[in-house]
């Protein structure tokens, strides 16, 4: 059975001006099933941000991909920009970071939000108007503020605005950049919820993507922790907890007491390997506390260690291979 | 004759840097501005040589009143029957002298201006933004005018009068620098340590403004040649000076035209144009560098490349 | 909400009567105050008879002290009064004078700036579009060239390859006389042609230079991802939303090349002989003729304040984070 979502090594480079490229997504696979939320975790610079905007096609002109993008089975990566352009919004719509600014200041909310419903041929005229109100209803906005500017909404109402405008093509996936960073805690926990009762009621698969490990417990059923470009460790969130796999992950997480408190990510001494340069070995192995001789020659590849019949369970380190070998 | 462009964010660099280092960068990896200091350094080369590389002196009549062109003359004669290169030579040291020192005078007054709106804030940041928006609005070249008409011809005046009502745009730029330097870590460190108020300005304000104030600075030369000439050709510069803009005045009114000289008129007006468009160059393409707003565009013509699954480029 | 709105516009309105009371207040000093002054220095009028020295110093009362002066100058031009021209043999007015010369130079301006700000648009916005196009690189280089070329040689230049071809003297045939309306029009039109041009080709590279630079920040914020990610096609995405929001700031910079405007009328008239407020400048400045030098300062002020007020007010209308 083919999942809603599924990504297959993605590949993400930049060209740099002066010479050389970035490497910035290195390897990328995850899937997601109608209803499924899933976590995307790391520092900042990790890949998570231009890994979703890859999903899109969202990459400026100096970047090349590399993969396979299948919504339902059909790859919409394979053609680029003109592939992929069909399905924005459509399937898969994005809410981004701080919709201070994702939103068009001269334009009143309502005509953003009908804005796509025309484009894509989903609904015109009364029709969409209804539906703006109706979809403005649906993230507890009041319908008669679709036509207010945007500089009208305090931050929260402004991030809800943004959500309904996703959901206006009723599209199956919904990525969400850090979606509460900007907002104080109060209307961040709101906002979570948003999306975790939007997910259950309408069947969106979501992928948030974020920093702050508390905001992923409280929404997400899965996670996958990036690091340098790839996937370390990925499975369900108190799997992640309790039993991780990976010293990044482990690091990550004890580093915050208290899971469902409102800690931040304490960041671990020394930093991420430059991506511009192919790395040998590990690229984790520089601030790992139990690194091996093994960790500077050879990569580390992503394999299941989870328990028999447990949803999956996959982490890359060498330090798993000792385990499972003994 | 302004462009006005929108004060960049100052990089925030951890120490102040000297502004070498930026400017050169920018010379070597832009385009433009390197054809824009080419353009200006040529100029510059001419100005100077000028004795040593006309074929003859400014006021010397080597021939009839608008004589054409020929080999001796590459340019054609004035209608005075003077060499028209020889008078482009010397033309360009006053128009580039008068250019550089209202240019000068302006940047002082500006950025005094600026550092003081700057610096001091509160009511005197106030009023001095005020009376900068006055002769923001007034029209230059006519307030420029009417001056000079008043005061007289002279070198000295016509320098004064431009760089008297140049100074605006340097004194928003530098105003908006000097806010956002001055809440900077380390200036705070030297006020706590001590540091009197000159010193901070002198050691760590001026460093990090150094470059847009460069490349302010030589946007205002390139408005201030175009003034030049304009007064010049209104017959308000000194009529004993030689300079591209008197050249063109001297054409219009002894009706070079009527005489189909056009060599009395079109190249002194070639060589203001290259120069302004060498300044043009150069200045904004440091200021478009130091613009981190430009860098970002979520738009464009090339799409992003898509590479096939083999792992080959393209 | 509608408070700040109107706040906005009385400020603007205050700012606008305070410059041009500066400006009043600078003729003043300089005509007045000044040692060797131009009004008060009566010797300076050509053959002034006692009579008209005594009717002058009445007139200004330049036998009163200063600040009385400058009370009287107020009221006079309150009362549009700004003198008379010393030049002309009836002693004109100079109010009567320059208005005439307005009507002349306001048809000839506008239309050069409205064809340049349409042509500036539109090669602004797609070089934006195609920014580090072949394209871009072109037409961004043509418009620095325009702008740097200094407007009374562009007008020269005009004047050299098209003398022959259409009329470059003044507003009308000094023969057609007793012409019908139609044909006087179309003869003034004719006129227009080439003092048109010049305006206009010597300000679109500027507001290509503006129109470019302020698209290509607004093409770096993030409502265009937004709207790119929506399935938008670019030019849809620059049409809807990048054009729009880029007008905010190139009204306002357009508002400040006004001044830019008024030395180009003031250059091509002269090349011309548009008989308009431009070459009236130039003929007061060669005539010495300081009312009338006077009066176009202050009408030429004046007139970029206004339009600046009406651009300030156009920037109101469009931005709803004012007006809301």
């Amino acid at each position: 059975m083919t999942a809603l979502l599924e990504v297959e090594d993605l590949h993400v480079w930049f060209e740099l001006p002066h010479r050389g490229e970035l490497h910035a997504v290195q390897g990328v696979s995850f899937s997601l099933d109608p209803g499924e939320r899933m976590g995307l975790v790391g520092e900042s610079g990790c890949g998570k941000t231009t890994s979703i905007l890859a999903l899109m096609g969202l990459l400026p002109p100096n970047a090349s991909v590399q993969g396979r993008v299948r919504i339902d089975g059909v790859d919409i990566m394979a053609g680029g920009e003109e592939s992929i352009r069909p399905h924005r919004w459509r399937e898969v719509a994005m809410v981004f970071q701080g919709a201070m600014n994702a939103l068009n200041p001269v334009q009143r909310v309502g005509t953003q939000i009908i804005e796509p419903m025309e484009l894509h041929g989903f609904a015109s005229g009364d029709a969409a108007v209804r539906r703006t109100g109706e979809l403005l209803e649906l993230v507890g906005i009041p319908a008669a503020a679709a036509d207010r500017y945007p500089h009208e909404f305090s931050g929260g109402m402004r991030q809800r605005a943004a959500i309904a405008m996703a959901l206006a093509c009723e599209p199956k996936i919904l990525l969400a950049d850090e979606p509460t960073t900007a907002l104080d805690v109060m209307v961040q926990a709101q906002i979570l919820e948003l999306l975790k009762s939007l997910s259950a009621e309408l069947g969106l698969a979501l992928v948030l993507v974020t920093h702050d490990l508390p905001v992923v417990a409280q929404v997400c059923q899965r996670a996958a922790v990036m690091y340098a470009g790839r996937i370390a460790e990925a499975g369900p969130i108190d799997v992640l907890f309790h039993e991780p796999r990976h010293p990044y992950t482990r690091l990550l997480f004890a580093a915050t007491p208290d899971l469902y408190g409102d800690q931040q990510v304490v960041s671990i001494p020394g930093a991420p390997p430059r991506l511009d340069q192919e790395m040998v070995g590990c690229p984790f192995r520089d601030r790992c506390d139990v690194v091996m001789d093994v960790c500077a020659t050879v990569d580390p590849a992503l394999v299941d260690v989870g328990v028999d019949a447990g949803p999956s369970h996959l982490a890359a380190c060498h330090r798993n291979d000792v385990v499972s070998s003994v | 004759m302004k462009i006005t462009a929108e004060p960049g964010v100052v990089p925030d660099l951890d120490r102040p840097r000297g502004r070498g280092g930026l400017l050169w960068d920018t010379i070597r990896r832009q385009k433009a501005a390197s054809v824009g200091a080419a353009i200006i350094f040529t100029f510059l080369i001419l100005a100077v040589f000028a004795p040593l590389l006309a074929p003859s002196g400014p006021r010397t009549q080597v021939g009839p009143v608008y004589g054409p062109l020929s080999a001796q003359h590459w340019l054609g004669l004035d209608d005075g029957g003077i060499d028209m290169v020889s008078l482009l030579f010397y033309g360009a040291r006053i128009s580039m002298i008068v250019g550089a020192a209202a240019a000068l005078v302006a940047t002082v007054i500006g950025g005094l201006i600026g550092i003081t709106a700057g610096y001091v804030g509160g009511r005197v940041d106030g009023f001095l933004m005020r009376v900068t928006d006055y002769f923001l609005v007034i029209p230059d070249l006519v307030l420029m005018i009417v001056i000079a008409a008043i005061w007289g011809p002279a070198l000295t005046h016509i320098i004064l009068v431009i760089g008297l009502l140049l100074w605006t745009s340097t004194a928003r730029i530098v105003r908006a620098q000097v806010m956002s330097v001055r809440e900077r870590v380390y200036v705070k460190r030297a006020r706590s340590l001590g540091c009197s108020h000159l010193r901070i300005v002198f050691r760590h304000v001026l460093p990090q403004i150094a470059p847009l104030l460069i490349a302010n600075v030589v946007l205002t030369v390139a408005v201030a040649i175009f003034d030049e000439t304009a007064l010049a050709f209104l017959g308000l510069s000194d009529p004993t000076a030689i300079s591209w803009g008197t050249i063109i005045e001297h054409g219009f009114l002894r009706q070079a035209v009527s005489y189909g000289a056009w060599w009395a008129i079109v190249p002194p007006g070639i060589c203001v144009a290259l120069l302004i468009m060498g300044c043009y160059l150069f200045g904004q393409a440091i200021e478009d560098a130091l613009n981190p707003r430009l860098k970002v565009a979520h738009l464009s013509i090339k799409g992003f490349k898509v590479r096939p699954a083999d792992g080959g480029k393209p | 909400m509608a408070v700040r709105g109107t706040d906005y516009v009385l400020k603007r309105l205050f700012f606008a009567l305070i410059t041009v009371f500066v400006a009043v207040t600078i003729n003043f000093v300089l005509f007045r105050m000044l040692p060797g002054s131009a009004v008060a220095n009566l010797a300076r009028v050509p053959h002034a008879s006692p009579a008209l020295k005594a009717e002058l110093t009445r007139e200004f009362g330049l036998d009163k002290p200063m600040w009385q002066q400058y009370v009287i100058y107020l009221g006079q031009l309150a009362h549009l009064h700004m003198g008379v021209s010393w030049v002309s043999d009836s002693h004109q007015p100079v109010w009567h004078y320059l208005r005439g010369k307005l009507a002349n130079t306001i048809p000839m301006a506008a239309l050069g700036t409205a064809v340049a700000i349409v042509i500036g648009i539109a090669s602004g916005v797609l070089s934006a579009w195609r920014r580090g196009s072949k394209s871009d690189h072109v037409s961004t280089n043509i418009a620095i060239a325009f702008y740097a070329v200094p407007t009374q040689w562009l007008a020269l230049m005009l004047l050299i390859l098209f003398a022959g071809v259409l009329p470059a003297n003044g507003m009308h045939d000094p023969f057609a006389v007793g012409a019908s309306g139609w044909a006087s029009f179309v003869d003034t039109m004719k006129h227009m042609i080439l003092p048109s041009t010049a305006f206009a080709l010597t300000l679109y590279g500027e507001y290509t230079l503006i129109v470019r630079s302020s698209m290509l920040e607004t093409l770096g914020e993030d409502y265009v991802l937004t709207a790119r990610a929506k399935g938008l096609s670019s030019w849809a995405v620059v049409r809807t939303h990048a054009a729009r929001n880029a007008m905010l700031p190139t009204t306002t910079l357009i508002a400040l090349s006004l001044g830019y405007i008024v030395a180009g009328a003031i250059l091509i008239e002269t090349v011309f002989t548009w008989p308009g407020i431009g070459l009236a400048t130039y003929q007061a400045v060669v005539s010495q003729d300081y009312p009338v030098l006077q009066g176009t300062f202050l009408i030429l002020t004046i007139s970029v304040v206004f339009f600046n007020l009406l651009a300030d007010l156009l920037y109101y209308k469009l931005d709803p984070r004012i007006s809301a």
